[in-house]
């Protein structure tokens, strides 16, 4: 395992990531010189782990997992059109979510992946390659972070041309600042202001498109948990802590704030795959 | 004989009601599977309601520890609605309404508010524990609920807090501990609105978040001047 990651971390530094010249270190370095936020400086221990930052072994396993062809279409994901066309990576990513004239809806990265593992490589919908989400050793995680490091370093870009892209963006602004729960909470309570803090925990502030542009590049691997996680387990996280009700992972709701939350950062680069606390 | 009349009739009544519920129970089967509306025909926020309560948004039916489920936590109060739609900036006579009706909500402990043990209160300000539901619920049964105080307010500086709220190291040293203190926080503890209409603060008596011990001693906490907030 040691030896394989050794292996790996050079290979994802020079092959993968580096077709976009950058690596996130340097897209981060990048951001934090161009604005004082304590959000993006707050853990110098991160910022130092960062060139070892175990998401990138992440990505390359998903890299085998992308090429080889599996399920029991035995197709491979390069079958996928990500939304520049089959195989395509280079900057989907940031161009996501999308909407996709084959399933009619806007999808983010997560649910194109299960679209395209439960249609073009054919697995059912409960098997446990589509239904694990959030650990290191998911496919998922493996695919998204893979599939996300093609996209380092680029603005966030979501199009906002078809009226679905529009509309649900349009309702993901409004779920951003609709207060609910126990609590009576929106994501604004926490996310409108710069250099407030969650007890120790600086949070980044929506408002600034190079702070925001952290907050939402994810996968990134969180040290506190040890593992990988998505757009998605960071949605569920925050409704959890607000004290509302779980959002289904994949449901336009879910798909409808990732939107929004993405047109935030719009034109800020991203950092993929991040470490984040 | 017109007991029997009217036993028939509720009978065919009930009867018809239940083809009705069948019809009905059918057409939203149907709809649930048929070619989803026009988002785009909708404003921002009717679809924001429609992705949360009719489209899958959001796991409705799980149970939450006051009894009631998902669906009610997601539900709107007066009070949510006008600070989602004002973005917390309500009007002056929106903002006269929520004071009077948070005022309304607060009920007094009988005997008159007072402080109780601030070692407990310490505990409790710092747990984040409770009303958490979904991937892993917080079990009542096994821990109490914290306030959770913390998370937005330093107080005692030996542990760290947040700053949304405003600070609260020293609280009872500087305002010391009259009738007129204990009442005041008490009330925003348990409904800050009724000072400051939008406010991000949780109600944490009239949602029924604390019980009257736990603010007591949270309360000893903050005032108490043997409190190390306010050494």
């Amino acid at each position: 395992m040691f030896k394989k990651a050794l292996l790996a971390l050079p290979l994802a530094l020079t092959v993968g990531v580096s077709a976009h010249a950058k690596d996130p270190v340097e897209v981060l370095q990048g951001l934090i010189n161009s604005i004082d936020s304590p959000y993006l400086t707050q853990s110098e221990q991160n910022l130092m782990m960062m060139p070892d930052n175990p998401a990138l072994w992440v990505a390359e396993d998903g890299r085998a997992l992308f090429h080889t062809p599996r399920g029991p279409n035995n197709v491979s994901m390069e079958a996928c059109d990500f939304g520049k066309g089959p195989g395509v990576l280079e900057g989907v990513y940031v161009e996501m979510p999308r909407y996709f004239a084959d399933t009619g809806r806007v999808m983010d990265l997560e649910t194109r992946i299960v679209h395209c593992m439960t249609t073009v490589q054919g697995f059912p919908a409960d098997d446990p390659a589509v239904r694990a989400r959030h650990n290191n050793d998911s496919d998922h995680m493996k695919l998204q972070t893979y599939i996300a490091s093609y996209s380092n370093g680029m603005p966030w870009n979501p199009p906002l041309s078809h009226p679905l892209e529009k509309a649900l963006r349009d309702a993901g602004e409004q779920m951003f600042f609709r207060r609910a729960g126990a609590l009576d909470m929106n994501c604004a309570t926490c996310h409108s202001q710069t250099g407030k803090r969650i007890r120790a925990s600086v949070l980044p502030n929506a408002n600034v498109p190079q702070e925001w542009t952290k907050a939402v590049s994810w996968p990134a691997f969180r040290v506190g948990h040890d593992h990988v996680r998505s757009s998605q387990h960071r949605v569920r996280g925050c409704y959890w802590q607000m004290r509302q009700g779980q959002i289904v992972a994949g449901s336009d709701a879910s798909i409808a704030l990732i939107s929004y939350w993405t047109d935030l950062a719009r034109g800020q680069p991203a950092i993929l795959p991040d470490m984040k606390r | 004989m017109l007991i029997k009349k009217t036993t028939l009739a509720a009978g065919a009544a009930a009867l018809a009601a239940l083809l009705i519920v069948g019809c009905a129970a059918t057409d939203t089967a149907d709809t649930a599977t048929a070619a989803k509306p026009d988002y785009t025909k909708m404003s921002s926020k009717e679809l924001a309601e429609y992705l949360i309560f009719e489209a899958g948004g959001f796991r409705l039916d799980q149970p939450t520890q006051e009894g009631t489920t998902v669906r009610e936590r997601q539900t709107q109060d007066n009070l949510q609605k006008i600070c989602s739609e004002t973005r917390n900036q309500p009007s002056p006579e929106q903002a006269g309404q929520i004071i009077a009706d948070a005022r309304a909500s607060i009920t007094y402990p009988e005997g008159g508010i007072q402080l109780g043990d601030w070692r407990k209160g310490r505990e409790l300000a710092w747990s984040g524990f409770g009303f958490r539901v979904g991937h892993n619920n917080d079990d009542h049964s096994r821990r109490e609920v914290g306030g959770n105080c913390y998370n937005c307010h330093q107080m005692a500086t030996d542990r760290v807090g947040g700053n949304l709220g405003p600070s609260l190291t020293g609280y009872g040293k500087s305002r010391g501990n009259n009738d007129a203190t204990r009442r005041f926080v008490y009330e925003i503890i348990y409904n800050a609105h009724a000072y400051f209409p939008c406010t991000n603060m949780p109600r944490m008596g009239a949602n029924g978040l604390l019980s009257q011990q736990a603010i007591a001693d949270i309360m000893a906490y903050v005032l108490d001047p043997d409190s190390p907030v306010n050494k």
